[in-house]
C-alpha cells in the first residue's frame, strides 16, 4: 500500500508535533519544580495527542530554531540533551534523549490517522512517567544559581553517547510502526556523577592531580609521567579526538599506577563532526531574564573533580575495587595517618588471623579415635531421646 | 480470552506500602485513562485532553505522574489505604497482594465482565531498626520502583489488545464514564493478605529436614 501525498503530509506534520511536544516535556521536567496541568473536556487547537502539554515560547522557539522549517522525518535523529553546569563553570553532560527512525521496519498497514495518532499520545504519556525517574530528575529538583544549573541543548545528529560516561544506561521509552518506518523513543543516561579526570580536559591541572596518586613513581621523570598520564586521561566531552596526537608507544609506562582510575576505553568514544551549538539554562527558560551563552566554545567544558564532587556530595556512588584500593593507599581527601580507624579495620580485615580451632588441631595421627567413640557409644541413650522426640513430632513441617 | 497480566514483587517498610502500590497504579492508570469523549448530535465525538500532575513520595526518594484527577485519586488512595491497614495490622503476616484489573462488560449488567488486563503488586513488609536502615531501604525502594515504572511504559508501547472503541450507547461497557476530569477503561481494585498459617520457622523445617533424611 503506498502512501498518498495527503497521508504522507499528516504523517510528517505529526512526527514533528511529536518532537515539537517531546522537547517541552524533557525540557520542561528539568525545571527544578512539580509540574501539573488541568484536563480539559474540550481540545483545543494547540492540545496535541490528548494531552495537555504546555507549551514554552522559548523552548518552542530553540526546537524550531534546530529543525529548521525541513521535514522532520525525514532527519531525524532528533536529540535533546541534558547537562548540568556548576556554578564554577563545570559542565557535565546527563542525558541524551533521541527521537529516531528506522526505515528498514516499517508498517504499511497502520491506519495512520487513528492508530499512529493514537500511539503517539501513549508513547507521549510514557516519556512523562520516564521523565521523573531518570537520574538527572532527581538532580534538577536540586539546582540553584549558586550551586549548579541544568542545560538543554537541541541537535538532529546520533545521540553523542560518547559524552555520558562509562557505564551509562539506555532505555527504550517505545516505538511506533508506520509506513515510512519504525519511530523510536529512547534515552541514554549517565549513571557515574563524578566528574572524573577522564573527562576534563584541563590538562595542567590534571597533572598536578596525578602527583598526588603517584607515590610509586616519586623518583621518575616529569617527562615520562606526563606520558604516561597523557595516554591514561583520556579527552573531554566535545574534543575532535582525531586532532589528539597519540603518544610514542615506547614512552607509555608498561602499567601506569592507578590507570583504571584514569582510564576510559576507546570505544566510548565517536568522533562528532558537527559542532556544538550552545546549551540553554532551563532557569532561564524558567525566568525568562537573561540569555546564556556558554563559554565553551574554546574547546572542552573542563571540570575537576573536587569542584563537582563538593556540589554532589549527596549523591551515592557503588564502590568499586578502585576506591577500595585508594582508601588503601592515601586518597586525595583521606587523612594521612596510617593509623585512623579505617585502614587499621582494612588492614585487619585484609590478613585476618587463622581460626584457633584449626591451629590447635593436633596431626591425624595423634588423633584418639578409639576414646571418641567411646564417648559416642556412652552417649548413644541421649541420641535415641532426639530420634524418639521426632518421631514424636506432629508431621506438618 | 486470557487477561495480560504483570505482577511485581516489592519489600517495603509498612509506612511505603500505600506509596509504593499508588506510584504503580497511577503510572498504569496514566497510560490507560483518555480525555472524555463528548458526543455530538451526529454521533460523532471529540477526545477532552488529558492533563498530568506530579507526586513526590514522602518516605520513598520517588516522583510519579499521575493524571490530574482529584476523583480518580480519591478511589485509588481509599482502596489502597484498606489494602494497606489490614496489610499492616496486628493479625496479618505482613504479606499481601492489591491487583489493578481492567475489564469489559458484555451487557449492562455487572456480572458479565471480561478482565483483559491485571496489574498486580505483591508487597512484603519489613520492620528496619534505625533510621539509617530507613535512609538506604528510602533510596532502595525508590530504585526497584524506577525499574517497575520503566517497565509499565516498556508494556504500553507494545501496542498489545485493548478493546475497541465502543458506539456511544455502548461506552458504559468499556469505560468508566463517572469521573469528571478523565475517562479510564473499566477497572477495579481487589486485594488479599496472607494468614497465619503460613509461616514456618527454621527449627520446624530442620526437624522435617532430619526425618525426611532417616526416612522416620
Amino acid at each position: 500500500m503506498k502512501l498518498s501525498n495527503q497521508e504522507k503530509k499528516e504523517l510528517d506534520k505529526f512526527t514533528k508535533f511529536l518532537a515539537l511536544k517531546s522537547t517541552q516535556i524533557i525540557v520542561q521536567s528539568r525545571l527544578g519544580e512539580k509540574l501539573s496541568t488541568p484536563c480539559k473536556p474540550h481540545t483545543t487547537g494547540t492540545d496535541w495527542f490528548n494531552l495537555n502539554i504546555k507549551d514554552l515560547p522559548e523552548v518552542l522557539a530553540e526546537t524550531k530554531k534546530v529543525m529548521n522549517g525541513e521535514v522532520l522525518s525525514s532527519r531525524l535523529p532528533f536529540c535533546v540533551e541534558i547537562s548540568l553546569r556548576t556554578a564554577e563553570g563545570d559542565h557535565m553532560v546527563l542525558e541524551s534523549w533521541c527521537l529516531s527512525l528506522l526505515p528498514e521496519r516499517c508498517d504499511p498497514t497502520a491506519r495512520i490517522v487513528h492508530t499512529v495518532y493514537n500511539r503517539m499520545g501513549i508513547l507521549l504519556k510514557s516519556l512523562v512517567s520516564v521523565t521523573r525517574v531518570t537520574p538527572a530528575y532527581k538532580l534538577s529538583r536540586r539546582q540553584g544559581p549558586d550551586s549548579f544549573v541544568i542545560c538543554y541543548r537541541i541537535y538532529m545528529d546520533e545521540p553523542q553517547v560518547h559524552c555520558l560516561g562509562e557505564g551509562y544506561k539506555q532505555v527504550h521509552i517505545g516505538q511506533i510502526c508506520t509506513p515510512i518506518g519504525t519511530l523510536q523513543l529512547s534515552v541514554s543516561y549517565r549513571t557515574k556523577m563524578t566528574i572524573s579526570p577522564t573527562q576534563a580536559g584541563r590538562g595542567d591541572s590534571m597533572l598536578v592531580k596525578s602527583d598526588h596518586f603517584n607515590t610509586n613513581l616519586g623518583s621518575k621523570s616529569k617527562s615520562d609521567e606526563k606520558t604516561s598520564l597523557y595516554d591514561t586521561m583520556k579527552l573531554g566531552a566535545f574534543v575532535d579526538y582525531k586532532k589528539m596526537p597519540m603518544p610514542d608507544p615506547q614512552l607509555i609506562l608498561p602499567s601506569p599506577p592507578f590507570a583504571k582510575l584514569f582510564a576510559k576505553t576507546k570505544s566510548h568514544r565517536k568522533p562528532s563532526e558537527e559542532s556544538l551549538p550552545d546549551s540553554v539554562n532551563v532557569e532561564d527558560v524558567k525566568s525568562s531574564q537573561e540569555e546564556v551563552k556558554e563559554e565553551e566554545k574554546n574547546g572542552n567544558p573542563a571540570a575537576t573533580s573536587t569542584t563537582l564532587e563538593s556540589r554532589l556530595q549527596s549523591l551515592t556512588m557503588t564502590p568499586t575495587k578502585e576506591d577500595f584500593i585508594m582508601v588503601e593507599l592515601k586518597a586525595p581527601f583521606a587523612s594521612t595517618t596510617a593509623k585512623s580507624d579505617l585502614s587499621r579495620f582494612l588492614r585487619e580485615c585484609q590478613a585476618a588471623p587463622s581460626l584457633q580451632t584449626f591451629i590447635d588441631l593436633p596431626p591425624l595421627g595423634e588423633l584418639q579415635i578409639d576414646k571418641q567413640l567411646e564417648s559416642f557409644e556412652s552417649d548413644l541413650n541421649e541420641y535415641d531421646t532426639v530420634v524418639q522426640s521426632l518421631c514424636q513430632s506432629p508431621n506438618n513441617n | 480470552m486470557n487477561a495480560r497480566s504483570q505482577i511485581f514483587e516489592l519489600t517495603v517498610e509498612g509506612r511505603q506500602a500505600d506509596e509504593a502500590v499508588a506510584s504503580i497504579f497511577h503510572t498504569v492508570l496514566f497510560h490507560r485513562s483518555l480525555g472524555k469523549f463528548l458526543y455530538n448530535n451526529e454521533g460523532s465525538y471529540s477526545v477532552g485532553t488529558v492533563g498530568y500532575t506530579d507526586v513526590d513520595c514522602d518516605f520513598i526518594d520517588l516522583t510519579y505522574v499521575c493524571c490530574t484527577s482529584a476523583s480518580l485519586d480519591q478511589t485509588i488512595k481509599k482502596e489502597i489505604s484498606c489494602f494497606s491497614e489490614q496489610l499492616r495490622g496486628n493479625e496479618g503476616t505482613g504479606i499481601g497482594q492489591i491487583s489493578l484489573e481492567f475489564f469489559s462488560k458484555e451487557t449492562k449488567s455487572m456480572q458479565e465482565c471480561t478482565p483483559w488486563e491485571v496489574w498486580t503488586v505483591r508487597l512484603e513488609l519489613i520492620t528496619l531498626n534505625n533510621e539509617g536502615e530507613r535512609q538506604v531501604c528510602q533510596e532502595k525502594v525508590g530504585e526497584l520502583l524506577t525499574d517497575k515504572i520503566l517497565y509499565i511504559t516498556e508494556v504500553m508501547n507494545r501496542h498489545d489488545y485493548l478493546p475497541k472503541m465502543p458506539s456511544q450507547s455502548e461506552l458504559d461497557l468499556i469505560f468508566d464514564t463517572s469521573y469528571p476530569e478523565v475517562q479510564p477503561y473499566l477497572f477495579k481494585v481487589n486485594y488479599s493478605i496472607s494468614g497465619p498459617s503460613a509461616g514456618t520457622s527454621v527449627g520446624s523445617t530442620m526437624k522435617k529436614l532430619i526425618k525426611e533424611t532417616l526416612a522416620l
